[in-house]
Order: C-alpha cells, then structure tokens, then sequence
C-alpha cells in the first residue's frame, strides 16, 4: 500500500507526468460531457418539440422492467408481484404512485432512452453507398464535421482553478490565450466537411445543399468574428479563464450586478455588449446550421441537403455534428456573455474560500446548468421561427450583420474612450 | 530535456508532412486533391507556428487560409469540369516558365532569411532583429539556443516586458516553469504593437490594397442591368 502511495506521490510530483495526468483527465471529461450533451440534446429537442406543439414527444421508453419476467416472476407486471410480497393493497396511495411514476411497465426516464435506442438503430442499419459516389472524400466528410465541434470544445473553461499539493491546475483543457479565435478557426473547419459531402455525393441536390452550407456559414463567421470584438475590448485578454475570471469578480457580462459592474461606466458598456450579443447568438444558430438558417438541409428546395446520399452511422455523424455544433456555440454564448462557470454574485470567491475543490464542483454544475438553459432557448427558437429564403439569408449577414457588428466596434470604442 | 527533443521531433515531422502536401498540391491530378492537400499544408504551417509559440499567427493562418480562402478555392473548383481537368496535360512550356517564376521567388525568401541579422551564426533571427533596433527582446534564450534554426522562435518588441526577459537572458539556469510561461507569450500583443507602431504605414497600404481589390472584384462580377 505504502509503495504504491510513494509511487503515486514521485509520479505526481514529476511536473511533465502531472501535467500529462489532468490533462487526459480533463480531457476524457469534457469529451464525455459533450458527447452525453449530444444525446441529451436530441432528447431536449424532441421534448421541447413536443410541449410546443402540444404533444407529448418521446415520454415513454425507459427500462423495461417486464423484461423481469423472464427472471423468475410469472406476472406480467411486476410491479403486482412488489406489492403482494410486501403485502400492500393496489389501492393504496404507494400503489397508484408507483403506477403514476409507471413503475408498472417500465423504469422511468421520461424517455431518456430514446436517443440511445435511436443511436442503436442508425448502428444497426445497413450501409448503403451509392456507385457514383467519390469514395475517400464521402467517408472522410462525416469526420470532418463530427471533429471540428469536439476540438473546438479544448479551451472552454469549465470551472476556475484548483492549487493541489502537486501543482495548479485550471479547469479547462488548454488554457490558450486565444480561447475565441481557436474556437472560431476550428468551428470554421467544419465547412470542410460539408462542402466535400456535397460534392461527393455526385448528385445535384446534395451539391447544391454543400454550397449553400459553405456560402453561410462563410458569410456568417465573418460577422461572428467582428461581433466579438467589443467584449475583448473590454475584457483586454483572449484568455477564456481569465475573461470568465473577470465576470465572476465584476459581473456577468450581461448582468453587471456586484462588484465593478455596479459602476455606471459598466451599465454604459450595456448598449454596445447588448448589440453583439445579438449578433453573435444569431451567428451561432447560422453556423449551427439550425432553423431559422438550416438552408442546407431545406426539404422542400433540396431533398435532403447534403446528406441525401448518406446512411446509417455516417448519416448520422453528420447529425451529431450539428448538435455538438449546437452544444459548443452555447457553451461559448455562456462563457462569453453569461458568465460561464461564475456562480455569480461574489459567491465564487466565498466558495473559493472556504474549499477551491467545492467550488469547482458548483461551478461545473452551474455551467452544466447555464448550458442545459441555452440548449433549451435553442430548441425554443427553432420550434418558433419559421426558415428564412436563402437570398434572406444572405442579405441579413452581408447587408446587416456585417454593418452592425462594424459599426458596434466604432461604438465600443467610442464609450471606451469617452466614458472611461 | 523532453521538451525540446519532442518539439524538435514534432517539427521535423510536420514539415516533412507540410513539404508532402506541398508537392501534392503540384502533383496531383485532380483539382480537389490539390486543394485539400493545399488545405492540410496550411493545416500543418499552423501548427508548426502552434509549435513556436506562436499561437495566434497559427490561429489566424487557420481562420483566414484554411477556414476561407481555401474553402473559397475548394467552391470554385467544385464546380468546374473535373473529369476534363483530370485528363488535360500541360504544356513543357508552362511548366518551365512555372519553376523560372517559383526558383525566382524562392531565391528571393532564401536571400531575404540569410539577410536578417543573426542568420548565419544560428540565432534567432527575428530576436537579434530586435536587438539590433537597440530594443530588447521577449522570449526565452535556452531555448532559443537550442531550437531548430529554421525555427525561429517569436520575436517581436514590447516595452513593458523587455525587463523581465532581460533579466531571464542574464540568467540562463532557468527553471522548468519558468520556460513553461516563457512559451506563452502575449504574442497578440507584440504583433498587434508591431504592427501598428512601427510598421503602421505598410500596414495601412498594404490594407488599401487588399480594399482597392475587393472594389475591383465586385465592379468585375457586378452584371450591369441596362433597362
């Protein structure tokens, strides 16, 4: 026991053995957050889809607890047979709980296990590649949209920073001091993927559905890009943690209510950060390539979009592109604008405080909470607007956003100078 | 010790692969090869710069190259006839007048590195620039000693800082978290204050030139209604 606590200490205590040990933990940590926030995602969406329009979405699937039956207990419901065997009446309020919370029939999840049956279903399909398809890039498109969200997803901040005995470590897999642009560079690569989808499918819809892809998501990284300018005015750093630090000590950005940012200067700032809000969320969903811009995928000018000629898996990698897309552009919309990780109202600190580890672990559950709430206004937004026309499209980015996020940095730099 | 062996490693190997993709975008047949294959060169030029130190000139070659221009490329030659440009051969004739303009080029990016101070005698060139403006420099010298020449690491000037890499250079028993942080540098900074200080008037041509282009580009493509 005491030789492998020794061990333990020598190889934490190795700098280049520490820094490699919770960075693949970090690592695998937000891979599997994102990849469960995938799944989730698609649950949020039909469910949302469902309140929406009033029906009730996919409620059901859960455990099948009849599948006990093969165990052992002859009832078809074994729910009937818990009961005898604690001699409870049917009619008793435990009874008809239970059957409210359908424990008769099955586990409930609310329907959680509906994506997962569902991805099980695109697994088990047959693969079905057309002749005239261009082989290599066909199979290599799906990657290159399915990768692009994952990488980008290495410098969000998930929660502020811990000083163990060993070392220090900040909560986000690479702490980079060009945290938007690396997302921005690697988000954009996606493109790739749908251009060459298009392309390589061989048939005119899918091309057409590759071009529009690019042509957007094109135009709109532009105005993504300027969008932000304002807010690194303010911040002065590109450093994610840090910009995330600084709201938790003087305000989110859009909710300037404790420290400095009770400051008149600070509420003065609101009009130009309100403005690229705005934009910059309106960029999101065109990149994410959601509705009210999924002129892509439009089925009644395009069959399909790109992905006319795809099946099974890789059909649906090119889905969970989307919605990692989805997950990453929320989760930058709160990093940058909301706040990210901070708990807010100075109670990051106090926590810090008191222990760093339980700090963290709040702000990991907050910025889990805060991203959930996005992901939510992202399926609301869908369900409610109706598809732009694509020559709406992309006169609302070139005309536009273009002019408003340039004219917004004028504006910015204009209360920079003269209210500070 | 292990970082640098490893950093060496790493660059090597991506330039092979850089130079490999290079030759490709040349060699290969079909259009979409060479523009995918031109893709995965700027890919690996990023991240040789990532490599470096310099994180946001790696950044910006993947915005502005890869995650534009060449998408821009890869629409265009999507929609030519591929099949016919697959089986087209070019004449002798413009493939010598190509390697006279490239051998042209090609001297002129040799002569203007041997060119900078410090070149021949294996220091950074881009650092010994600064000292030699009478500026001191950021950066880290161990590692500058033992890095690659041909990869230089980012020099660049800013005043605040100038003191503490001063006294980093008196001190070469640095430790190993010391050059951790010595390889993040602000380069944002020092590009940003580059650019606009000292090299503001180039800057602003150079800007009017790409405007006097894109102005040139619209009028070209704008189709003249006349009713």
């Amino acid at each position: 026991m005491d030789a492998i606590i020794n061990w333990y200490n020598d190889l934490m205590s190795h700098e280049i053995w520490f820094y490699l040990i919770h960075t693949l933990l970090k690592l695998v940590l937000m891979f599997a957050v994102i990849l469960a926030f995938v799944v989730l995602s698609v649950w949020i969406e039909r469910r949302v889809a469902g309140w929406i329009q009033d029906r009730p979405g996919p409620n059901r699937a859960g455990i099948p607890l009849f599948l006990l039956q093969r165990f052992g207990s002859k009832e078809k419901q074994p729910l009937k047979n818990w009961l005898h065997f604690f001699g409870i009446p049917e009619t008793s309020w435990i009874a008809r709980l239970c059957t409210w919370l359908r424990l008769d029939r099955e586990f409930p999840c609310w329907g959680l296990i509906q994506p997962c049956l569902d991805g099980g279903k695109l697994f088990l399909k047959q693969e079905t590649t057309p002749s005239y398809v261009r082989k290599f890039y066909f199979i290599l498109a799906p990657m290159l949209v399915l990768g692009p969200p994952m990488v980008a997803a290495a410098v969000i901040p998930f929660a502020s920073e811990v000083n163990t005995c060993y070392g220090h470590i900040s909560m986000c897999v690479a702490n980079l001091d060009i945290g938007p642009l690396w997302i921005f560079a690697i988000s954009g690569l996606s493109v790739y993927g749908l251009t060459l989808a298009g392309w390589s499918s061989n048939s005119k819809f899918p091309f057409l559905g590759g071009l529009r892809a690019t042509a957007q998501l094109i135009s709109y990284e532009v105005a993504m890009g300027l969008s932000v300018i304002p807010l690194l005015m303010m911040f002065g750093t590109l450093n994610l943690q840090q910009i995330v630090q600084f709201q938790a000590d003087n305000g989110w950005t859009l909710l300037p209510l404790w420290g400095e940012g009770l400051s008149w200067q600070r509420w003065a700032m609101m009009l130009p950060l309100g403005i690229s809000f705005i934009v910059f969320v309106t960029c999101v969903f065109a990149e994410a390539n959601r509705t009210p811009f999924d002129m892509a995928e439009c089925e009644t000018d395009l069959v399909a979009g790109y992905h006319a000629e795809y099946s099974s898996m890789k059909f649906a990698s090119f889905f969970m592109g989307e919605y990692a897309a989805m997950v990453i552009g929320s989760a930058v919309v709160v990093t940058l604008f909301l706040g990210g990780w901070s708990i807010g109202f100075g109670a990051d600190a106090a926590l810090a405080a008191y222990s760093e580890w339980l700090a963290v672990l709040c702000q990991l559950c907050m910025f889990i909470v805060k991203l959930l709430a996005f992901i939510v206004f992202f399926v609301w937004v869908r369900w409610t607007l109706p598809r732009f026309r694509w020559d709406q499209v992309m006169k609302l980015g070139w005309l536009y956003f273009l002019e408003i996020a340039v004219a917004n940095i004028f504006l910015t730099a204009a209360v920079l100078y003269f209210v500070k | 010790m292990f970082e640098t062996s490893l950093c060496q490693i790493l660059f090597y190997l991506l330039a092979v692969v850089a130079i490999l993709c290079a030759a490709g975008v040349v060699g290969f047949r079909s259009p979409i090869n060479s523009a995918m294959s031109m893709a995965l060169c700027f890919a690996m030029v990023a991240i040789i710069f990532f490599g470096m130190g310099a994180q946001f000139l790696g950044i910006v070659q993947c915005i502005v190259y890869a995650g534009a221009i060449l998408v821009l490329f890869l629409f265009v030659v999507m929609m030519l006839d591929i099949h016919g440009e697959e089986h087209s051969r070019g004449s002798y004739i413009h493939a010598a007048v190509g390697m006279l303009i490239a051998g042209f080029v090609a001297g002129l990016l040799i002569k203007a590195a041997l060119d900078l101070p410090g070149a021949k005698d294996n220091t950074c060139p881009a650092i010994t620039l600064c000292e030699s403006a009478g500026e001191l420099l950021i950066g880290e010298a161990r590692q500058v000693k033992e890095a690659p020449a041909a990869a230089p690491q980012y020099g660049g000037c800013l005043p605040e800082l100038s003191a503490a890499a001063a006294a980093r250079l008196e001190n070469p028993a640095i430790s190993e978290a010391d050059a951790a942080k010595a390889t993040s540098i602000p380069d944002v900074k020092l590009l940003g204050q580059c650019l606009y200080t000292r090299y503001n008037i180039p800057f602003v041509i150079l800007s009017f030139a790409l405007l006097a282009g894109t102005v040139g580009a619209v009028a070209l493509a704008r189709k003249i209604r006349k009713d």
